[in-house]
Parts: structure tokens; sequence; C-alpha cells
């Protein structure tokens, strides 16, 4: 595979992703891949992040430490920016908030997603149990479901396959999946390919998916911005 | 008089039993985490305990490297379940996140479910912040769509509500309710800082709710627009020292 093309990279990975979320969406970011998007909210958009323990209206990362509030954290431990608007509330208020069907967009990671739009991240290979955090209630109650992952596992498994293999976190949720290659569509049983990262072709990603893709007829190169 | 300010965290745990269910508030952060009711469990050295939280804890070493990668110091005070973990105190957890999600950073308790000397019962997240919910407010059961067609359906009836499959949850009450707020009065009226997390959910959802404080403030200083969690859900309240402890065996 030594003339394999580029992989994109995380940061690009999550401006994809945040690229295509609507003016006024409340959205939540999963752990790994996603937590990057509220980095990458474009200027003339305003997007309310929510998280699980309680806030919706968070900014975007802080890496200086002087300027941590060590209370403001994303699902994922790491410290975010207050921003006007933000509100805090508890951990049922907050699932009520998603389990009544108030998120428009939940952005999650994944360890297989297949053609019939199931997920499954819950087990992570070597680790005792499966765990399942707020991504099972995000991905069966968010009105889209999108995914951001790699396109194969660590082991060079492909990720998007015909049908999960592993433990599923829920059924038939996946709308839209961004990876290091490409951007796809899942619906009525099929993967469409929408968008290539620079300098992939059509068969080189078929290549690495588990599944055969259809091909949206107006696929084209990755654009940011 | 009511006045729920218990003058030590040993005291205000003096009366939990081996075998209790316990709720254990927070959200995978040692700022919002009962940090001395947790070492004062440690301390009172009670065993077999069922315990309920997001998450199964950290641990001293995790947290220290979690802390390190973020460029901020770490605590010296910041005791979670990952104690419980590692002291062998817990028979079974009821949590979303039984594992650490880094394929390099093992939580305490992932070491106890390989040696096999605890159970664990894995659900979404916000399954059990309804489940504890419902605790409070008596209401014994709950449909949800969430986790339809997987592995935490197992052995749950099932009813369609408008063509759509749902589960059915039950409440979750516990014997001791381990929680964090930022200010309370002698009535047990809290005022919580940051993302409420568990800290407000799990109230009242226990036999005995112990709130650990930042600060106690005279009645009435608390106004009735922004108290969080009304008093009647809490039956102890205990303040944190004002030098921090760093060994979790010191009585508090």
């Amino acid at each position: 595979m030594s003339e394999q093309p580029e992989l994109l990279d995380e940061s690009v990975m999550a401006m994809v992703a945040a690229r295509d979320l609507p003016d006024g969406a409340i959205v939540n970011l999963g752990l790994g891949l996603p937590l990057a998007l509220s980095d990458y909210i474009p200027p003339d958009r305003e997007v309310l992040f929510h998280s699980e323990q309680g806030i919706v209206g968070f900014g975007a990362r802080v890496f200086d430490p002087a300027e941590v509030d060590p209370l403001l954290m994303n699902a994922g431990g790491e410290p975010v920016a207050s921003a006007p608007g933000m509100s805090y509330m508890s951990h049922d208020e907050s699932f009520a908030m998603i389990r009544g069907g108030h998120i428009d967009v939940t952005v999650l990671g994944a360890l297989q997603v297949d053609a019939r739009g199931n997920l499954a991240n819950a087990q992570i290979p070597g680790k005792p149990a499966p765990g399942l955090g707020g991504g099972q209630d995000l991905a069966t109650c968010a009105k889209q479901v999108l995914v951001v992952m790699r396109h194969l596992a660590p082991n060079g498994d492909p990720k998007i396959v015909e049908r999960c293999d592993m433990v599923l976190t829920a059924l038939g949720c996946v709308d839209r999946v961004v990876t290091d290659v490409g951007l796809f569509e899942i619906a009525d049983g099929r993967v469409t390919l929408l968008e290539y990262a620079p300098g992939w072709t059509v068969e080189q990603i078929q290549a690495i998916t588990g599944v055969e893709l259809a091909v949206a007829e107006d696929v084209r190169e990755i654009v940011l911005g | 008089m009511i006045n729920k300010v218990v003058g030590s965290f040993d005291e205000a745990l003096a009366d939990v039993r081996s075998g209790a269910m316990i709720h254990f508030g927070g959200f995978a952060n040692p700022h919002n985490t009962p940090n001395y009711l947790i070492a004062a469990l440690a301390r009172r050295g009670a065993d077999r305990l069922t315990g309920v939280s997001t998450y199964a804890g950290h641990g001293e070493e995790v947290q220290r490297v979690l802390f390190e990668r973020r460029n901020l110091e770490a605590l010296h005070d910041g005791w979670d379940l990952g104690l419980m973990a590692e002291l062998g105190r817990l028979g079974k957890l009821i949590t979303s996140f039984p594992n650490g999600n880094s394929r390099e950073l093992l939580y305490p308790f992932e070491h106890v479910l390989r040696r096999g000397e605890a159970e664990v019962e894995v659900l979404g997240q916000g399954s059990i912040a309804e489940r504890i919910r419902c605790a409070r407010a008596g209401i014994p059961a709950f449909y949800t769509p969430v986790g339809v067609g997987t592995f935490v359906a197992a052995g749950k009836e099932v009813r369609e509500f408008d063509g759509v499959p749902h589960i059915l949850e039950t409440a979750l009450r516990a014997d001791f309710a381990l929680i964090r707020a930022h200010r309370a009065d002698r009535f047990g009226n809290l005022v919580y800082r940051g993302p409420r997390t568990f800290n407000q959910t799990m109230a009242g959802a226990a036999g005995v709710t112990v709130a650990e404080v930042d600060e106690v403030v005279p009645l009435g200083d608390l106004g009735p627009d922004e108290i969080h969690t009304p008093g009647v859900y809490v039956q102890r309240v205990v303040v944190r020292p004002s030098t921090p402890h760093d060994d979790w065996r010191t009585p508090a």
C-alpha cells in the first residue's frame, strides 16, 4: 500500500464534521475524535454544545492552564471555555433533554458501523466489560447521528461493514460517517460515498471498506470552508 | 430545631454497613466528586458494597496521569470510586463506564473485574440517571426506547408505544447517596457550582443523602430563587476541611 494517498488528520476530520452543523443546532460531542469539533465552528454560526453532566452552550477547548475552570470540562474531561448563554443542569435533566428528542446532532466515535446504520462502540478490544457512557441514549434519541472515526481499526480491519459483529450500542441510527478517507451517508441499507479525501479514488476507498459502496452522483473531493 | 450539619465525615457515615447500596455523585472529575465522603467510607471499612456511579473511578494513578496530560496541578485529596475498587470494597457496580476509555490507562475497577472479584451491570448513563430520578420521585419503573435490541435489554419487559419498542427499567433507590455541592444551610438546602451531574440527580434517591460542601452559610443566605436542591432531599451535611488532606486515612 505504499502508493496509498495521505489520510486526513484528526483536526481536518473534525473540521469536515463541524462544517455541516447547521446554525442554531444543539449538538452533543462524544468521546475521542468528536471532542475536537467545538474548536472548529465557523464564525458565522451559533452552535450550542451539550454535555452529559449537565451543560448546554460551552465554548472551545482550553489549553492554557491559567484559563481553566476545573469544573467546566467536556464529556472527555478536557477543559472547555464558558460562553454567554451557557446553562447548567442535573444529569437526569440532561438526559431528559436527550431522550426527549431535543438534541439535533450527536457526534460519536465508533468501532464499527454497518449498512443498516447499526452502531457498535461499546466493547473496546481488550477491556473486561462493555462501556456505554451516554452514547446509547444519544444514538437512539438524537435527531441525527454523525460518526467520526478512522476508516480502519488498529489491526487493519474495515470499520464500515455489511453487518456489525461487535457488541451493538444502538440499531439503525447512524446517518453520516466522516473517516480519514471520506464522508459517507447511510440510508435505506446502503452506504453512499459523498466526498473523498484529496488524492483518493473511489476504487481505493472501496478496497478498504467492508461493504459495497454506492457513489453519489455529485461525488467530489472534500473542500473545507 | 432543624440542623443537618454533622461535625465530621466519619460521623456522617458511621451507620453504613457492609452490603449497603450507595449512590456516588459526580462525573469523572475530582472537583465535582464527594472526595472526603469516599475517604470516610474507605475508613469505615464496610465491604461487599453495591455502588451506583456513572463511571468506575480513576483512582490516584490514572487521575495523576490525566491531570498531567492537561498541564493541570494534581489534587492530593481527589479521592474517587477508584479508591473503593483498589481496596476491594465493591461487590457490585452499576455503571455506564466500567473501563477507562483509553487502551493504555486502566481504571482500578478493571483489575477487579479481571480477577473476577465483583459483578458489573452496564447500563446507558441516561437510563441510570432516570432510574435514580424515579427513586427520588416515587416512580417504580419507566419505559425507555434506549437499549432495545442490545445487551442491556436482556431479560427486560418490552412494550410498544406508538409502534416503537421500549424496555422497562426499574427505580434505583440506595441506602446512602454521597454527593458534592458548593454551599448549604442547616436545613440541607443546596447550591451547586458548575454542571450539577449526578450530584443533584442522586439527592433524595436514598434512605440517607449526605452532602459534602465547601461552606455552610446562615439560614436565609441562600434565597428561594437560588436553591437547586431543597433540603427535604438531604439528611446530612458535612463541610470540607479548609486545609486539604493528603492521605485518605486521616480522620476528617
